[in-house]
């Protein structure tokens, strides 16, 4: 699922690499100040073990075999923060080093395999395992279950990101300048392969190492590590927040494709065009819109393309791009602000207490 | 009688319910070399890791120069740098310690983390790699090393800082006989110099050169200590101790076995 | 004689990646134009390549792109068969997959039909499967120059000039670091287990032994990490870290950086 160069433009590329940043940095925020001295070599030795794993031929049923990500075995072991930085890690090596993964998508590789898979699978996780004692079978179908949800969300992220591509990125004649599958296609065609094989190795992984340290009663068992069991229990509420988020950062862009606009939602040039005015009407109570174009939607509609000078290329000044980018970017603000916001409260509260 | 570097009393370790250190007493006094002796898991590398304030006891205490080490001392600022620069410890798996992608930058690390200016970075760096001989390899990364290479880097990574006691992890394990012998010389030069030495091995034919007193640990405690001629020649107790091995040989019907360690010379057995 | 199972392939796996970075270091010991050349001023100019590739639209930019990646290489004592085999040809078996079916299913004029299948190509199809084809070959060899050409701890310690994080570029070189010794283990433990087994190891037994294998790796994994964690301290980390001064930038450094990203401006302004 590794996204190589030229397949996603550069403005997907950059939106992808502004929607990973925040995450990148509130999780090294947070596990500096948790792990401290321990943050390095764990995440670092940690990378190089899910390096390795990734390149593990896994059997799976049926006779085929499959490679695994190792997101679902990072989340359970780490906890999801720890989880992040140690897959960006190895997906940055992968790519720079061993040329797997383009360098520009490094950021989209990054924000579907590291970020959306730790998050969702730490939500699969906590929810499949409430409750369940450490050594209990559920977990181990738990971690499994983690991995397979989370790599088929990944794959997802990926197959939307690449959908996309033909229906915002094309020549004047229509042909698509990067990925030319749209939607339609890259879905199924993403989704088979991950529902099926990658899905199944990921869980084999996941479920199969936890098993295989529950029986030799492992100290490494989550919850283990001190520090890091601090630093997943009080992040409780961000995951799943920053899940939900996730989510909706990925929609998106599908909101883009809608056919029609959302009531209120139209574009300037829809005023002046006949068809779009009886639409318009239509989901307006038969309502005609004005004729004139109402003076602030003039000037908020110059907006996003007036800085741009004449010569930019046009797809930066469309405003379909201009919709998914303020969408992915305030989306991550808010995430990002939050996250910041309850990380300088916990310091606030914790200086509080006496020492 | 001079204050000891080095004072521990009773002290106790568990690794989860695991007992690793139990009761354990010794001190340590400045200029001595010190061998710790005895077989896997007796505690030596435990030991030596509470020494170097990386294990806090569970019971007992730990006093260097008078003052007990505890975490919350290791916090200040002030006395981590001294205790760090005069404390030293290296590792038996040479991999553990060569975490940095270049050997000089391995080396450098230490001193980098102590702060020091950049020309006394450089300078003891230079000396470290020409005293250890590793100046060829200034460039190259830890895992095309040798394993004698690495156990060379690894101790300049230490002496660096030229640090008052030496805290030697197995020293002389997994090395060719080449290298081995170097670092025994490198350690018995050290004799009457005022550093501090404290070795953990189970190799009893380098003790004498390496020390002037021996200790035996056996499964957390100490269990004798004494000059290394005197501690050597107690054959039941390293036999106790997992130190030597037995042999076993019949002749006129009648099977003997007694514990044996492997001397320079010929040997026979008496009986 | 059984075909090999996950044991064999995960063995030529490991082997391969420790041969491969065996190569690039000694690319980098090599004399030559990129290898003179700081690693942060290889950095700007070459990321500028890589987008200036990324961004064409026209397959005469790309053709006039991969020769200037191309003379780098030869500039730099590195053979065009090594990057053809090493590089090229496995980016292109890659591509092509994924590409292939645009030839056949983005509308425009037919060119051809395929016997059998009924299926027909187009020339937009065409067009479009060769300009994903050569944007990919061309960032990837801007890429693996610019990784060959620079010690990876130069490369690292560039970064902190574009402001990355210090925990992220040690974390970055120590990961490097330690992967050849994860690799390593691994590969040991495979071996040891194939001298062991008789035949083939498939279905469920295949499973729980891959999951074995990676679970003592873990936990191998884990020790270390506890390890270097103290060696770290004995050396006085106390939890932020300190680099190596980088040597000043001379002015070839800059001016090779501003050579290439002429270089891109033009072909984009070409490209228009």
């Amino acid at each position: 699922m590794h996204i190589p160069d030229g397949y996603l433009s550069p403005a997907t590329c950059a939106v992808m690499y502004a929607g990973a940043a925040p995450f990148w940095y509130v999780a090294l925020r947070q596990l500096r100040r948790r792990l401290s001295t321990r943050l390095v070599p764990l995440i670092s030795v940690f990378s190089a073990f899910s390096f390795v794993v990734m390149m593990f031929n896994l059997p799976l049923p049926g006779g085929t075999t499959g490679h695994a990500v190792g997101v679902g075995l990072a989340t359970t072991v780490l906890g999801p923060w720890a989880s992040i930085l140690a897959i960006s890690v190895a997906l940055a090596i992968q790519a720079v080093f061993f040329g797997d993964g383009g360098i520009t998508a490094l950021g989209a590789n990054c924000f579907n395999m590291a970020i959306v898979g730790s998050l969702v699978a730490w939500g699969v996780l906590r929810l499949a395992s409430a409750g369940a004692a450490p050594e209990s079978r559920r977990r181990v179908f738990a971690a499994a279950l983690a991995g397979y949800v989370a790599i088929n969300a990944s794959a997802l992220c990926a197959a939307v990101e690449f959908g996309v591509q033909p229906a915002l990125f094309h020549d004047a004649a229509g042909v698509p300048l990067y990925a030319p599958y749209r939607l339609g296609i890259a879905i199924p065609a993403m989704m088979l392969g991950h529902l099926t094989i990658a899905g199944l190795a990921e869980a084999v992984i996941s479920g199969g190492v936890v098993a295989f340290l529950q029986r030799g009663r492992s100290s490494i068992l989550p919850g283990n590590i001190p520090a890091l069991a601090a630093a997943s229990s009080s992040s409780r509420v961000q995951p799943r927040l920053a899940a939900v988020l996730s989510l909706l950062l990925f929609c998106t862009p599908l909101g883009v494709l809608a056919v029609g606009s959302a009531w209120g939602e139209w574009s300037a040039r829809e005023f002046g065009d006949p068809a779009a005015r009886q639409r318009i009407a239509q989901s307006s109570g038969n309502q005609a819109p004005p004729d004139v174009l109402p003076k602030g939607m003039q000037h908020l509609a110059s907006v996003w393309s007036a800085p741009f000078p004449d010569y930019a290329p046009r797809f930066i000044r469309s405003q379909k791009l201009g919709y998914m980018l303020s969408g992915m970017f305030g989306a991550g603000i808010i995430l990002g602000g939050s996250l910041l916001a309850q990380s300088l409260l916990r310091i606030g509260r914790r200086q509080e207490r006496p020492r | 009688m001079t204050a000891p570097l080095f004072d521990l009393r009773d002290v106790g370790y568990h690794y989860g319910s695991q007992a690793a250190l139990r009761d354990l007493s010794i001190t340590v006094h400045a200029g001595e070399r010190i061998v710790l002796l005895g077989a896997n898991g007796s505690g030596k590398s435990t030991l030596l890791r509470v020494l170097d304030a990386l294990y806090y006891p569970d019971a007992g205490s730990v006093r260097f120069c008078g003052r007990e080490l505890t975490e919350e001392l290791l916090l200040d600022d002030e006395f981590c740098f001294d205790f760090r620069r005069r404390v030293g410890l290296v590792f038996q798996n040479p991999d553990v310690q060569l975490f940095n992608p270049t050997v000089y930058e391995e080396i450098a690390f230490g001193p980098l983390q102590l702060r020091w200016p950049k020309e006394k970075i450089e300078e003891s760096v230079a000396r470290a790699m020409e005293f250890m001989q590793v100046e060829p390899l200034r460039s190259r990364p830890p895992y095309g090393l040798s394993g004698g290479e690495k156990k060379r880097v690894a101790i300049a990574s230490v002496l660096v800082m030229d640090p008052e006691v030496l805290l030697l992890d197995e020293p002389t394990s997994a090395l060719d006989p080449r290298s081995q012998s170097r670092i025994i010389d490198l350690i018995a030069a050290w004799k009457n110099s005022e550093r501090t030495v404290i070795t953990a091995t189970h190799q009893l034919d380098i003790v004498e050169e390496i020390a002037d007193r021996a200790h035996v640990l056996h499964e957390g405690r100490i269990v004798a200590g004494g000059a290394p001629r005197e501690v050597l020649a107690d054959l039941e107790l390293l036999d106790r101790c997992n130190l030597v091995h037995r042999h076993r040989h019949s002749h006129d019907g009648v099977e003997h076995s007694h514990p044996h360690q492997h001397t320079h010379g010929s040997h026979e057995h008496k009986h | 004689m059984s075909h090999p199972g996950f044991v064999e392939h995960s063995i030529d796996g490991l082997s391969r990646a420790l041969e491969h970075a065996l190569f690039s270091e000694e690319m980098a010991r090599r004399r030559g134009l990129l290898q003179a050349v700081d690693a942060r001023a290889k950095l700007a100019g070459l990321l500028v390549l890589i987008i200036a590739a990324a961004i064409a639209h026209r397959l005469p930019v790309l053709g006039v792109l991969w020769m200037i990646g191309a003379l780098l290489a030869v500039l730099s004592s590195i053979r065009p068969r090594d990057l053809a085999l090493r590089l090229w040809l496995p980016v292109f078996a890659f591509a092509a997959i994924i590409t292939l079916p645009a030839v056949f299913i983005t509308p425009g004029r037919e060119l051809f039909v395929v016997p059998w299948l009924h299926l027909a190509a187009t020339d937009s199809g065409v067009r479009t499967a060769l300009l994903l084809l050569a944007r990919a070959e061309v960032t990837a060899t801007f890429a693996v120059l610019l990784v060959l050409c620079t010690p990876w701890t130069r490369l690292l310690r560039a970064l902190r000039w574009f402001r990355v994080p210090r925990e992220a570029v040690v974390i970055l070189g120590m990961t490097y670091r330690y992967i050849f010794l994860v690799l390593e283990t691994a590969r040991e433990m495979f071996l040891s287990r194939r001298s062991r087994m008789a035949g083939r190891m498939a279905g469920a037994d295949g499973r729980r032994l891959a999951a074995a294998s990676a679970g003592v790796l873990l936990q191998h994994t884990m020790e270390l990490s506890h390890d270097v964690h103290l060696a770290m301290l004995a050396r006085g980390f106390r939890g932020d870290v300190f680099l190596l001064d980088e040597p000043s930038m001379r002015i070839s450094d800059g001016l090779f950086a501003a050579v290439l990203l002429a270089g891109a401006v033009t072909t984009w302004w070409m490209g228009r």
